[in-house]
């Protein structure tokens, strides 16, 4: 008797994605693209020291994860 | 000195080639220094039209995230305007950044205020250009390191040079200098 296959075997059962490495900080332009805000809104928060940063060696602002999700749980002032 | 000579075709190729990696952000770049000359421009006019506004008590009502209430004025730029309050006998002026973020939340952030219009836009400006100065320093980073990956070994200083001298110039609106001190390099 002929039998029906079930899902799991016309589909092989594949492991989810692993889970992209969260990086310890970003660049001032992934950080308004994840945020969804302008690159001089960015800037502006970095200005007013509303977001710290920091850097490597003497290169480019580098902002820390914990900033990101600093900042969209407090108040702006 | 390096100065005098002209740029070789690998800096040349370099510089092409960075200012496509750096479009967009040179261009948002180019577009708020052009927003803070309007605004430095217009100083006394928004101003005055803001001043009009507060007397009026018009606008629409905006609420900062600090939670004081306020009522729109006149913009300054994208997404940035001034607004005021009266806070009992007197007029108060907040300059309030609206901010639509990914999350679906939206900010009003108060960036500054006074009672003074004319000081609070010079405070603005003033900030402003602190910020354009932190943009400018941190592309140039981006394009050093940039051009350090690429060209390991090789001397690309006066091709981050180039981006110094573009990004101050459209800061300052002066490129009288830019031609002599970037050896001839299209910038």
């Amino acid at each position: 008797m002929e039998t029906t296959p079930t899902n799991e075997e016309q589909q092989p059962i594949t492991a989810p994605p692993a889970p992209i490495a969260e990086r310890l900080a970003y660049s001032v332009q992934e950080s308004a693209d994840m945020l969804g805000i302008n690159y001089y809104t960015m800037y502006r928060l970095i200005q007013r020291q509303k977001i710290k940063t920091c850097r490597v060696l003497r290169g480019k602002l580098l902002v820390p994860r914990t900033e990101l999700l600093q900042l969209l749980q407090t108040e702006l002032r | 000195m390096k100065h005098c000579e002209r740029p070789t075709q690998l800096e040349e190729t370099a510089n092409a080639e960075a200012m496509t990696v750096f479009a967009e952000q040179t261009k948002q770049f180019n577009a708020h220094c052009k927003a803070v000359h309007h605004v430095e421009a217009n100083l006394a006019t928004l101003g005055n039209t803001a001043f009009h506004a507060a007397l009026e008590l018009s606008g629409r009502a905006i609420q900062a995230n600090d939670g004081t209430k306020w009522q729109h004025g006149v913009d300054l730029m994208e997404n940035t305007s001034i607004c005021h309050r009266r806070t009992g006998a007197d007029l108060e002026f907040g300059v309030i950044e609206y901010m639509p973020m990914k999350s679906g939340e939206a900010k009003n952030a108060l960036m500054n205020s006074d009672h003074s219009v004319r000081e609070l836009l010079k405070t603005f400006v003033r900030d402003e250009r602190q910020l354009l100065g932190i943009w400018k320093n941190d592309i140039v980073e981006q394009v050093k390191e940039h051009l350090a990956e690429k060209y390991p070994n090789q001397d690309m200083s006066i091709v981050a040079g180039s981006f110094e001298i573009k990004l101050a110039r459209a800061i300052s609106e002066k490129s009288t200098l830019a031609q002599n001190h970037s050896r001839g390099m299209r910038i």
